[in-house]
């Protein structure tokens, strides 16, 4: 028994032959080589370039779990004992690899090609075409450019989510009914909030919201002008979503510490100053986080979009998701479609990597 | 028959007791007879299966539906022996709307799987599900069913593929297929000259109107208008008045300004037929040689034209920018906002069994109105004469036999026999008249004295029934083109008509054109060559 090494975690340390290094090797390999040999003989097939092959991939995913298999298998033979331990990680990396790294890789390849459902000729790689088109889609740009209308409008329900903490943090009456009331929302998916708000409150004739409206004297149109139509979207993607940035505020606000509020009291601060001075800047990684995440649900609007409005008047509420949406569903536009999010992906990434880092930065600033 | 139609006839037609009590002696006498003296006569099987269960009698159930198939199989023992497909599997892929079409389905073919020894596997889809499951199964090489319940829009991605079996002669024979109306014969249904579909179903778009805007004291006028001219001036004139119905704003003619994920641009066809189907070609939408779109010559310019002019001229009801065919059918004119619209079916027979519907006793029906002058895309020259050309929007459902049943002479009669059986001229009787999903098609089906012995009201029949049935066989009938992708086409217009709608476009031309430009992008994607051929194919050309 070795006495070097990781003894800790080490039940038996193994003697372990060369022999035996050696087959957990040529396993991994030969495997490993198998399926690159049949992936590149089937893409090979597909692409015209040998005359034989299988009818479909299924065979090379065969050859990915036997390769999968090997090297979990070879881990112990090659490891012994640590590779057991190994073992308890791998099929689970192995797993999120196969069900996380190859799709994107396939949507990636997706994106360059012209693939449109109902073309005979399937999927044929079309270089840089889909950028180019994208370059020139003025519904995709038009769609870009009210994301940042709607990603802008979170701060105005940070605001309103960080009002309603503050009251129901407070000793008001029935804390714990409106505690559960506001929280409503949240719960409706946003399907039914689309039907039930903006197809029936809001519908012009009988909506009950537009009744009043005319009761008053007035002419109600919820969705007739651009800009009145994406407040209403913005209305209603927020009465959502408030519940939910207000709910971790008020986690937030209930685990602040009561010494330093008591301090500020003692030290005589006003209300107003308690806020600005102790609770905001105390509130603020909390708030960063419910920002945060709020803006990358923002990012994923369509469903009241595509129930209520479809997009328009003429593009005026569509979000990128909506757009993608109609290219994929209705024109089965897969690679144009496909490619569209892939950018939506990479500029989302971009701009939470950029506002974590502008954040962070801001944070560490000294007060 | 639409499930809201045969609602809506209950209601209308007054159905007393005596009348559902001579219905079910009829059956319980029929009942008692030898099951030889049913089948005696083909008149008396249509009389019988009229009964079952009986108009008044509640909705049929699916012992119902295996009574009528039990009793249509007399067609079907002609061309099959007893047990002849045993050991055959065949798979339905179909639709669940309504707990209708498969449902029904199923009870159908029971007694024919009963008697031919074959079985049926189901797929069921809800109508959002379909289109991508089918454009999937195609595009991935996996299609897994053998019979398919299919609209005849998407016979561009499927017959066009070769991807569905010939029809075989016996099988024209026993469904009689003389008997369908007009439009529905060929091309329809065919594709090369190949005969592949046994309709179930036909589809229109029909003229609603409300009789109480016009009249000798009509605030819409003293005539019904027929033309799309005659509309557009009645809907100019209306604006500032009150509607007799409901006091609100009165208001003309109804066109949906919003997408709804296709099936919207149909409306817009319903104008633009008139101004641009010429009795001398089949196309209207697409140049046949060169796949060249239509849309932006000045026939379509038009009828976006008279949408702008109404809009400009405010004559639609507030927010109309954000109404679907939907909100227009439902929301608007049936709740008593407006006075003209065109629909299918639903609208007519929704008047009066809908809650929210209030003009129910006021609801007249026509075909697609006329244009004063027509566009001659051959000559790229107006015509000043009349003409009318009604929208046969969506063409109805078929049942088609797909190619996977070839190689296997057994398995492919017995698919080829079960579709038959589906679309067999008494069976489709039955489903014309009660709830199934399916609207009459033949021409049988319009013998209106069938109906009344079988206990509806006649006068509603002929009013309802009868304008469908002119637009059916109507010489001029504008039939989409069954090319593949056809509703990514409609899907990409209505975002452009939503633009121009919007005024984000110059001018009627400028959103025709940018309509035309989106529908090339799309034709060179599918590839120009094969949709050329397939088009003409679909035209008959």
């Amino acid at each position: 028994m070795s006495t070097e090494g990781d003894l800790l975690h080490t039940v038996t340390a193994d003697t372990i032959s060369d022999g035996r290094r050696r087959l957990g090797k040529v396993m991994v390999w030969s495997s490993a080589l198998l399926v690159a040999v049949l992936a590149f003989w089937q893409m090979a097939f597909e692409t015209g370039r040998v005359g034989s092959g299988f009818d479909t991939w299924r065979p090379v995913l065969y050859a990915y779990v036997l390769w999968a298999f090997a090297l979990c298998a070879a881990q112990v033979i090659v490891n012994g004992e640590k590779g057991k331990r190994t073992l308890f990680v791998l099929p689970a990396a192995l797993f999120v690899i196969s069900l996380v790294v190859f799709p994107l890789l396939f949507a990636l390849y997706i994106s360059f090609t012209d693939w449109n459902l109902a073309s005979p000729a399937g999927p044929q790689p079309n270089g840089w075409d889909n950028m180019r088109e994208m370059w020139k889609d003025g519904f995709y740009w038009n769609a870009l450019k009210n994301m940042v209308y709607y990603v802008l409008a979170v701060s105005a329900e940070y605001v309103i989510a960080f009002g309603l903490a503050l009251l129901l943090n407070a000793q008001i009456r029935a804390r714990k009914f409106f505690r559960v009331v506001f929280l409503l929302p949240l719960m409706l998916s946003p399907v039914a909030v689309s039907w039930m708000i903006g197809k029936s409150m809001l519908e012009v004739r009988f909506g009950p919201i537009s009744r009043v409206i005319r009761e008053l004297g007035g002419e109600p149109s919820f969705f007739g002008s651009p800009e009145i139509a994406r407040f209403m979207i913005m209305a209603m993607d927020a009465w959502t979503f408030i519940p939910f940035m207000m709910i971790m505020l008020l986690a937030g606000l209930q685990a602040l510490p009561k010494e330093v509020l008591e301090a500020s009291k003692v030290d005589g601060a006003s209300g107003w100053q308690s806020f600005k001075e102790v609770i905001f800047p105390l509130m603020l990684p909390v708030s960063v986080t419910a920002i945060v995440i709020r803006v990358i649900f923002k990012l994923k609007l369509a469903d009241i979009i595509i129930n209520v409005t479809s997009g328009g008047p003429g593009g005026a509420t569509d979000s990128v998701t909506s757009f993608i949406f109609r290219e994929y569903r209705d024109r089965s536009n897969v690679g144009y479609g496909t490619l569209l999010a892939m950018v939506y992906l990479v500029l989302i990434i971009i701009f939470v990597t950029l506002l974590l880092k502008l954040v962070s930065r801001w944070m560490e600033r000294p007060a | 028959m639409k499930v809201e139609l045969y609602n809506y006839i209950r209601a209308a037609q007054k159905m007393n007791r005596r009348q559902v009590l001579k219905g079910s002696a009829a059956l319980g006498a029929a009942a008692m007879m030898p099951k030889t003296s049913l089948a005696d006569g083909h008149g008396n099987i249509r009389a019988e299966i009229l009964k079952i269960p009986g108009v008044g009698a509640g909705s049929p159930t699916d012992s119902d539906w295996q009574k009528v198939g039990e009793m249509c199989l007399g067609a079907t023992k002609e061309n099959v022996s007893e047990g002849e497909f045993a050991g055959v599997e065949l798979t339905f892929m179909g639709l669940n709307n309504q707990n209708l079409h498969n449902f029904l389905f199923r009870g159908f073919l029971k007694p024919w799987e009963a008697y031919t020894g074959a079985k049926i596997n189901w797929i069921d889809l809800a109508q959002a599900d379909y289109n991508a499951r089918l454009q999937q199964s195609i595009a991935t090489g996996t299609v897994d069913f053998d019979i398919i319940e299919m609209g005849a829009p998407f016979e561009g991605d499927v017959l066009g593929k070769g991807l569905a079996s010939e029809m075989p002669d016996w099988v024209k024979e026993q469904i009689d297929m003389d008997d369908y109306v007009d439009y529905l014969k060929a091309p329809v249904g065919t594709w090369d000259g190949k005969t592949y579909r046994v309709s179930i179903d036909g589809d229109c778009h029909t003229f609603a109107y409300r009789k109480d805007y016009f009249g000798a004291d009509g605030i819409g006028g003293a005539e019904v208008p027929t033309t799309w001219q005659e509309i557009n001036q009645v809907s100019k004139d209306l604006v500032g008045k009150e509607d007799p119905l409901t006091g609100l704003p009165a208001h003309g003619y109804l066109d949906p300004l919003k997408g709804w994920g296709g099936f919207g641009f149909y409306f817009l066809e319903n104008r633009a037929s008139a101004y641009a189907k010429h009795p001398n070609s089949p196309a209207w939408l697409f140049e046949p040689e060169t796949m060249k779109p239509m849309v932006n010559n000045p026939a379509w310019v038009q009828a976006i034209q008279d949408v702008m002019d109404l809009i400009e001229a405010g004559a639609y009801p507030t927010d109309q920018i954000n109404a679907d065919p939907g909100t227009t059918a439902f929301q608007q004119f049936l709740a008593g906002t407006g006075s003209m619209l065109m629909w299918w079916g639903d609208v007519g027979s929704s008047a009066r069994t809908s809650d929210t519907s209030v003009v129910g006793d006021v609801v007249g029906f026509g075909v697609n109105p006329a244009s004063d002058r027509v566009y001659n895309a051959q000559s790229g020259a107006w015509e000043d004469t009349r003409n009318e050309a009604p929208n046969m929007a969506y063409i109805g459902w078929g049942v088609y036999v797909m190619a996977t049943v070839e190689g296997d002479e057994k398995k492919k009669k017995a698919a080829w026999s079960a579709a038959a059986h589906l679309g067999g001229k008494d069976l489709s009787l039955w489903a014309s008249a009660y709830p199934s999903g399916f609207q009459p098609y033949r021409n049988s089906h319009f013998q209106f004295e069938e109906w009344e012995e079988a206990g509806y009201d006649r006068a509603y029949v002929e009013d309802y029934l009868g304008s469908n049935a002119d637009s059916y066989n109507h010489p001029n009938a504008a039939i989409e083109p069954r090319i593949p992708g056809i509703f990514q086409y409609y899907s990409v217009a209505e975002d452009e008509l939503a633009k121009g709608y919007a005024g984000q476009y110059g001018s009627a031309q400028e959103t025709a054109d940018a309509i035309a430009a989106a529908w090339e992008k799309i034709t060179d994607q599918i590839g120009r060559d094969n949709q050329i051929t397939v088009y003409k194919a679909s035209l008959g050309l």
